[in-house]
């Protein structure tokens, strides 16, 4: 009897200085250990963390990994990641992306891509099957990201599918995205940048006339319909279908827990425009989109079809981008919301750090530190619609106030001087996305201990809040009690995290939406375990998930401190987040005194057998998760 | 007995049927391997999926200049002769709803047989709904 095909993944290996293209096979022993997607990124980052000066450099690595799942009938299984070392924070960074980029690359055979070195010209990659090639994009340059989708569609057929940056990563502005299928972005880190720094325009991907197997198909399907019937059950599926990632944005409103205006406050007023309930209601939403296999479908798409704005069309608005750039700027009306979404998608900048660097301006001005000449006669106070829909362009082009505030909040404030820092909502050079940290503290600490900085999309830790039956039974499965289902206490947070965190990037690795791990909460260890093993043939379980989880988290500690990570506790939130008060609307305070982080982050590393002080993973730490080799090779 | 029914302005675009069909057919994961197709306008959101619903007229029977086409009365789906049919993509030609493809190597048609009875596709889009089954009328 013939053994059955060995589960393997293909990498391709693009230097574009040399504009050669190298198949290879993912060495054994990377995907039972690291599963793939995020986990493989990870390990081939720290092959060349080494080699890489800086990460504009032509030397670094710009890697997209599909997930392990992907382009199967798995659950929400259409993500990638794109890994590399950020232009923001100088440190590991991954961004997870959608659409249907991770799929179709999946089923044209290819699993991983590695850009390294940097293009003399513009250049796009066309794959189709086994055919990979660089062609120039000399005409694509300083398109934006719709117009580029429009050209190679025109030029490769209908339902190519594109992943490209638009001007803002030509001009290697520190939180340019990348963006695919339109509307879904790697957003954060300043992934696009890098892009545009090796003059990489764009990956066009044929419409897949390939497959994939599974090893078991019998077991496969079982375990997807276990998982499906679990998401589809969720107390937040509906939810999420009708609503969209902006659910719930005038209750978060009414309980105060909406930051806006700089995170000065947790609430707007008026709210109507900038719910999802306006858009269902008033007939601007024209239609919802779904990234590949998924059942949720909260992609909006909304469109404005009178007014100032009547025209304005694009993707979302997320969550996100709804409290950056609408309560966040103090802006309420939608038309100019989603004009600046459009603005930011279409020019490849990331909503969050686009909102956070305009409303800090917005401040900065009614403070008195950018003088009028700077401006440019721009009315930059806090609910400027002309501000809002001028400067995301002016910032994707490095043009006037916009080149002060493409390289970032620190990079800004430490331009402007004064005390002007103090209220650039950034740690490590990442902008904070919008989550009321004084009031979820699990969240708090997350962003603490995160390796990008202070953002969600690594550990979301929703379940905290008990908002569901669902999340208060997560809690207790972790904690034991639901007693600790509640944002506002410290007790069980590093316990919360660590959960969270080992979860987040097995699913990452998987190519699993958040959604169904840590929003809501069908694809349990446990059925991540059986599908991973069903597909590949690789033993796997609930328990084995989780410590690949757990390594994969472990990895990007270490790539961190290769790379200079210094534990500092200025570091582990803003100083308005630490030092001001956030009162919501029924005049509670709410602070997050530093100290408590430090007792939370001390109590985290104890979990992990991290040294308490410096955040350094123990020898046995490493050796139990097999990564003690690793660690001692780089000296 | 049951048809599809296809609402385009529901779909999402997520493809959850398509991958669905094409390994409920053949346990295999692939788009060309499926059923279903998706027409995708990503810019406006605007998706198509394009599929047999089972529709009183079909075209797609008469077309087949070998009689390979016929009615599966236990499903009232249409059923294809594999051994008769010659590959000439008259019934694709033919069907007015764009639920007929043919597949790059494969010479047979690729048109629903409702699974049996119970659609699979139905199953992945139960909050969209823009596959649903219907009694048929």
């Amino acid at each position: 009897m013939t053994p059955p095909p060995r589960y393997e993944e293909s990498l391709l290996e693009i230097d574009l200085s040399a504009g050669t293209v190298v198949r290879r096979t993912l060495a054994d022993g990377m995907i039972p250990a690291f599963l793939g997607g995020r986990g493989v990124a990870a390990r081939l980052l720290w092959d060349r963390v080494e080699s890489a000066p800086g990460a504009l450099a032509p030397a670094s690595a710009l890697i997209f990994s599909t997930g392990t799942l992907a382009g199967t009938t798995a659950p929400m299984s259409g993500r990638a990641t794109v890994t590399c070392v950020s232009p923001a924070t100088k440190q590991y960074f991954k961004s997870n992306i959608g659409g249907h980029f991770a799929l179709v690359c999946k089923l044209n055979g290819v699993d991983h891509l590695l850009f390294h070195g940097a293009a003399a010209e513009p250049v796009y990659l066309w794959v189709d099957g086994p055919n990979v090639e660089l062609r120039s994009a000399d005409r694509l340059w300083g398109a934006t990201v719709r117009e580029t989708t429009r050209l190679l569609c025109t030029e490769h057929g209908e339902g190519t599918n594109v992943t490209c940056i638009g001007p803002a990563g030509e001009h290697r502005v520190a939180f340019a995205s990348i963006m695919t299928s339109c509307y879904n972005a790697a957003g954060r880190g300043g992934v696009g940048a890098v892009m545009g720094s090796k003059k990489m325009k764009a990956i066009a991907i044929a419409r897949p006339r390939g497959s994939r197997d599974c090893v078991d198909p019998g077991a496969f399907q079982e375990t997807v319909v276990e998982t499906r019937d679990a998401l589809y059950a969720d107390t937040m599926a509906r939810s999420y279908f009708d609503f969209g990632t902006a659910a719930g944005i005038s209750i978060k409103n009414e309980l105060g827990a909406l930051p806006a205006e700089n995170f000065r406050s947790g609430w707007v007023d008026p709210i109507d425009e900038l719910t999802s309930e306006f858009w269902n209601e008033s007939g601007i939403l024209t239609g919802k989109a779904g990234c590949g296999a998924c059942l949720y479908n909260c992609h909006r798409h909304v469109a404005i079809p009178n007014g100032a704005y009547a025209g304005v069309h694009s993707g979302g608005p997320e969550y996100e981008s709804v409290s950056a750039l609408g309560t966040g700027t103090g802006v309420s009306s939608i038309g100019a919301v989603q004009r600046a979404n459009e603005l930011c998608n279409d020019l490849g900048l990331d909503t969050i750090s686009a909102g956070a660097v305009i409303q800090w301006a917005m401040e900065t001005s009614e403070r008195g530190l950018i003088p009028l000449s700077l401006a440019d006669g721009l009315d930059l106070r806090f609910g400027s619609e002309e501000a809002l829909v001028r400067l995301p362009e002016m910032i994707a082009r490095r043009e006037g106030i916009g080149s002060l505030l493409a390289d970032g909040l620190r990079s800004a404030a430490a331009e402007v001087g004064g005390e002007s820092w103090r209220w650039a909502v950034e740690t490590r050079g990442l902008e904070q996305s919008r989550v009321e940290t004084r009031t979820t503290l699990a969240y708090a600490l997350a962003f603490a201990v995160n390796p990008r900085g202070p953002d969600h999309l690594h550990t979301e830790c929703l379940a905290e809040r008990g908002n569901t039956p669902e999340a208060k039974a997560l809690i207790e499965r972790i904690t034991g009690s639901r007693r600790y289902a509640r944002g506002d206490i410290v007790d069980k947070r590093p316990e919360i995290v660590r959960w969270h965190e080992d979860i987040y990037a097995a699913s990452d690795a998987l190519g699993l939406c958040a959604f169904t791990t840590t929003a809501s909460y069908g694809m349990t260890p446990e059925r991540m375990g059986r599908l991973f093993s069903a597909l590949t043939g690789f033993e796997a379980d609930g328990e084995s998930i989780m410590r690949a989880g757990q390594r994969i988290v472990t990895l990007e500690r270490l790539i961190n401190l290769h790379l200079g990570w210094e534990e500092k506790p200025e570091e582990y939130a803003p100083w308005r987040i630490v030092r001001e008060t956030m009162r919501d609307r029924s005049g509670s305070e709410y602070r997050l005194p530093r100290e408590v982080l430090i007792g939370m982050v001390r109590e985290y590393y104890r979990l992990h057998d991290w040294d308490l002080e410096t955040g350094i993973p123990s020898d046995g730490a490493l050796e139990r998760l097999d990564l003690l080799d690793l660690w001692e090779s780089a000296g | 007995m049951n048809r599809l029914q296809v609402e385009p302005d529901r779909c999402t675009g997520c493809e959850s049927c398509v991958l669905t069909c094409s390994f409920a057919h053949g346990q295999q994961f692939g788009l060309h391997l499926s059923r279903i197709r998706v027409d995708r306008n990503e810019e406006q959101a605007d998706f198509t999926p394009r599929v047999c619903i089972q529709c009183d007229e079909h075209p797609c029977i008469a077309s087949c200049p070998v009689g390979a086409l016929s009615i599966a009365p236990e499903t009232g789906a249409i059923s294809v002769a594999v051994e008769t049919c010659t590959g000439c993509r008259s019934c694709e030609a033919a069907c007015p709803y764009d639920g007929v493809h043919f597949s790059e190597g494969i010479s047979e048609p690729f048109i629903c047989d409702l699974c049996g009875g119970e659609p699979e596709c139905v199953q992945v889009c139960r909050l969209p709904q823009a596959i649903q089954t219907v009694e048929r009328g």
